[in-house]
């Protein structure tokens, strides 16, 4: 049994997570020694490395022989040699919105009323089925971007981690979420226009609220109260600033420059999202210093809107300076196939550690998490894996939530030990 | 000319007695259209010309591309029959293998050093909706699944074929070489299923696996009744879906009946009256037949049961149960009826019946004695990448009380593929004898890095990743990724 130091610290830790009920108790004190400590910071990757986390986040990164000689942690885990990377961030998907998407009432990501305002992080459900499953795949925390309703703005995205605890919500209504492109009916015009016009009338209300502002301050009480935004206006005014990010839905080329525009217009923070042909204008996206979330299986041209699909787009646009979110797209039940996503996109051409870049420090970047790097004030979401990461082959040995140990069963293991567990009873007495 | 166009091991078929007496009427039929006038006279009564059922209307005309004799050496072998040869070659001589083994030689071969290399059958899914829902996924294209009757046995899966479908060419980057295209799952019946070599054609019948039995796509659970009772139609229940399945084969069985009936009556020298054609029973009498295999979508432990039972109640094999969710439930049961199972490694939670998925449920059909455990795609995307599909089945259950091997787990995309589709006197495995359809991978095809190098589908070489020129693409993608619309400075002498 090699890894049987572990499994007892593991076991502890474990019981140390089943003794209380929230993750906001203060997490014990670990020091994992003899790592190979992927940092995705300036680090780079050490070797033999320790990592000390406690009271849920990363205090010490040690390289070879810098450890003290006794460390004061409750726990020391040997990780001989391992990997050990932050923790993945999945991102695009309905994680704790929907169980089952053909059980309409287990559906909670859309609403033909939902608007701008449309904040989904009030339906997320902790304690699906769906959350244990992607741990398995090394995720610890996921941006979720609902569908919303149906206007050019969706809805608002947040983000949670997947402690499975009912305050896993880390930021609600973190960004706005619009949808351009081709539609069955209509002209993929009017959405433009609509984006356009909205953010040109935000922008000229802002400029008047503003106005009226300073002069409310330069002549006294006096003057007339100025109109209190709305709810709507406020969002707007929230993406003016570039406070919340914008993510954009679209994968024509011309979709693509026109967002890159009003980007400039207006100063957005915009982040690109499918974005399947936007090789044909990877420069511009460089240049404009846009991120782009994408898929890195979907290579066939599923619409005339990408007709450029390839696996090899993503090592293209990063070879040309753009910063890249893999992202399992249109998949929440089996978002832990997130590593290898990021493994094709490395067989096609995408250095290693970009490919790890784009699950973890790219997503936390963008959306402003504390995670996706294993440095000291980081949140002490870690993994810590057999081999490779993005390998088949591999799975995950641990993984720490703000630095407590998670379980990595899920119901399908119960559903397997069920019935390959000999019995002379019915299966249904196998528990 | 009536073709034989059913693979021997059906012809063979020891039981019942239905498959022996069909095969002599058979015979019989193809004689008669050789030479109508020898058979018709008998004494007492002047016989019609007999009718008789074309089985194969739309023959296939798939050519191989040109191949020479190509002597693969020092690569790591999976034949597909649980054998692994380390540091071996693979010699491939008219479009067949030769041989596997170590040292090989062979005169005017074309010798390729594979150092390195893994080599494996051809792989195959028995689940693709390629060419009938292809890419792009406008409506003008969508022709995968007649949803206007429960029972569109009529319907021929061939007949939509686009082959200009750009994801045929992906897939065959992919390593596959042959591939079941079968109609949706909103039917019962959904139609016959057509097995193709994945190589670039302009018709289908060019594509057209030419000696593979035609598959009858059958649909359990939520997608008949869903599809059917939101129009008020039977079926709008589970049960409802059964007595659906039982009126259709009591159908056929009349059906069947009167052409049995009409058979011997002619052989017998009487001149009896033919019975009507119907295309929708023709399909069910080729099950009832052992001509037409079943490949029933059909996700769940208690309806694969019934299933089974309904082959038994109206005498045919109740075949592959496609995305078999939960055959991990049942696999005795599977194993003891000969049912293959085919099953995706992980996707799980879209419906109700797709609630119970284990990522081992492959490994636990696999691991009865005489299962057929099949891992296949249904999707334009895995397709391109079923050895990982089947390497993440193999991986999570070598965690979890398994020892399954590289030898093992390809079966499970190539011969078990092949057993399923009736097709593995053919293909599947690299036995001498067999059809060469090889992949030659860059390495360990379980590997997430694996890609497939080279392809050969009988013997010749129809993708080559590092050679543009066995690079084939689709009509619909030539000429749509240019840079610009300007013409090149080095054209610019051609304009006048």
């Amino acid at each position: 049994m090699k890894h049987t130091q572990l499994l007892t610290s593991l076991r502890y830790a474990l019981f140390g997570v089943l003794a209380v009920t929230t993750s906001q108790v203060h997490a014990e004190s670990i020091a994992i020694t003899n790592a190979t400590v992927y940092t995705v910071a300036e680090q780079g990757i050490l070797s033999q490395a320790t990592v000390v986390i406690d009271d849920g986040k990363i205090t010490a990164v040690y390289s070879q022989g810098k450890a003290p000689e006794s460390l004061s942690v409750d726990t020391v885990i040997d990780a001989k040699g391992r990997i050990l990377t932050p923790g993945f961030i999945a991102s695009g998907n309905l994680l704790g919105l929907v169980e089952v998407n053909a059980v309409s009432a287990t559906r909670d990501s859309s609403d033909k009323k939902a608007d701008l305002t449309f904040d989904a992080s009030l339906a997320f459900n902790p304690k699906s089925t769906l959350i244990p499953y992607a741990r398995k795949g090394g995720i610890t925390s996921n941006l979720v971007m609902p569908h919303g309703g149906e206007k050019v703005f969706t809805g608002q995205s947040f983000t949670v981690n997947l402690s499975g605890e009912f305050d896993s919500i880390i930021a609600p209504k973190n960004a706005v979420i619009v949808s351009l492109g081709s539609n069955s009916k209509g002209s993929r015009a009017l959405k433009l226009q609509t984006l356009s016009n909205q953010l040109e009338d935000a922008q000229k209300s802002l400029t008047k609220l503003e106005k009226a502002k300073s002069k409310k301050k330069s002549k006294g009480k006096e003057e007339k109260e100025a109109k209190t935004p709305s709810r709507s206006e406020l969002v707007m005014y929230a993406l003016l600033s570039g406070e919340k990010p914008l993510l954009a839905y679209a994968d024509r080329a011309t979709d693509i420059l026109a967002l890159l525009k009003l980007k400039q217009q207006y100063k957005l923070d915009l982040i690109l999202v499918g974005a399947s042909d936007a090789v044909l204008v990877s420069d511009e996206i460089a240049k404009a210093n846009v991120t782009v979330m994408m898929s890195a299986i979907d290579n066939l041209p599923g619409s005339f809107d990408s007709l450029h699909n390839s696996l090899d787009n993503i090592a293209k646009l990063a070879t040309a300076g753009v910063k890249i979110i893999i992202s399992n797209s249109g998949e929440s039940h089996n978002i832990n196939q997130l590593r290898f996503d990021a493994g094709v996109a490395i067989a096609n051409g995408l250095e290693a550690t970009s490919a790890l870049a784009a699950i973890t420090a790219n997503v936390a970047d963008s959306f402003k998490l504390n995670s996706g790097r294993i440095a000291v004030g980081k949140n002490a979401d870690l993994v810590l894996w057999s081999s490779d990461p993005f390998e088949i082959s591999t799975k995950v040995d641990a993984m720490w939530i703000n630095g407590n140990a998670m379980s990595l069963k899920s119901r399908q293991d119960a559903l397997r030990d069920r019935y390959t567990t000999k019995s002379n009873m019915p299966r249904g007495y196998t528990k | 000319m009536l073709k034989k166009s059913l693979p021997h091991t059906l012809f063979m078929s020891n039981s019942p007695n239905k498959f022996t007496h069909k095969k002599s009427a058979f015979t019989l039929l193809a004689t008669s259209m050789l030479s109508l006038g020898l058979t018709a006279c008998l004494p007492n009564e002047k016989q019609d010309a007999k009718v008789v059922i074309n089985k194969n209307p739309y023959p296939s005309t798939y050519q191989a591309m040109p191949a020479q004799s190509t002597l693969l050496t020092n690569a790591t072998i999976l034949t597909g029959t649980g054998e692994r040869f380390d540091d071996a070659d693979i010699l491939l001589v008219n479009g067949k293998v030769s041989q596997v083994g170590n040292d090989l030689s062979a005169d005017n071969a074309n010798v390729i050093d594979m150092s390195g290399k893994w080599i494996t059958p051809g792989i195959i899914d028995v689940h693709s909706h390629l060419g009938v829902y292809p890419n792009p996924q406008v409506e003008s294209h969508s022709d995968g699944n007649e949803m206007t009757s429960p029972n569109t046995s009529e319907v021929w899966s061939e007949h939509s074929v686009w082959p200009q479908d750009p994801a045929f060419e992906a897939a065959r980057a992919g390593g596959i070489t042959s591939l079941q295209i079968l109609p949706g799952s909103a039917n019962l019946f959904g139609g016959r299923g057509v097995t193709l070599r994945n190589v670039p054609s302009v018709t289908m019948q060019g594509m057209k696996f030419a000696d593979a039995p035609y598959g009858l796509k059958m649909a359990c659970g939520e997608n008949p009744k869903r599809v059917y009772g939101s129009r008020k139609v039977l079926p709008s229940t589970r049960m409802g879906n059964v007595a659906g399945y039982r009126s259709a084969w009591l159908a056929a069985t009349e059906y069947k009946r009167a052409w049995d009936k009409y058979d011997s009556d002619y052989s017998a020298g009487k001149n009896p009256e033919a019975p009507k054609r119907d295309l929708e029973l023709d399909t069910l009498m080729g099950v009832l037949d052992g001509e037409i295999l079943i490949h029933n979508h059909c996700y769940k432990a208690e309806e694969m049961a019934v299933m089974i039972d309904l082959g038994k109640e109206f005498n045919y094999q109740s075949g592959t149960f496609h995305h078999a969710i939960e055959a991990y439930k049942i696999a005795d049961l599977l194993a003891a009826n000969g049912n293959c199972a085919a099953m995706w490694p992980d996707w799980w939670g879209f419906k109700m019946e797709a609630f119970d998925m284990v990522e081992e449920n492959t490994a636990i059909v696999d691991a009865v004695k005489n299962s057929c455990a099949v891992v296949h795609s249904d999707s334009s995307t895995t397709i391109q990448r079923l050895n990982q599909e089947a390497a993440k089945v193999m991986y999570r259950a070598n965690e979890n009380g398994f020892a399954l091997k590289e030898e093992d787990a390809i079966k499970w995309i190539t011969a078990n593929a092949a057993k399923s589709l009736g097709i593995n006197d053919e293909v599947g495995s690299l036995e001498a004898g067999k059809k060469a359809d090889v992949v030659v991978w860059n390495t360990n095809p379980f590997s997430v890095y694996a890609q497939a190098e080279q392809v050969f589908i009988d013997g010749a070489k129809v993708y080559d990743r590092l050679d543009d020129k066995y690079q084939a693409k689709s009509d619909f993608l030539l000429g749509q990724k240019l840079n610009n619309n300007l013409v090149s400075p080095t054209n610019k002498t051609a304009i006048k």
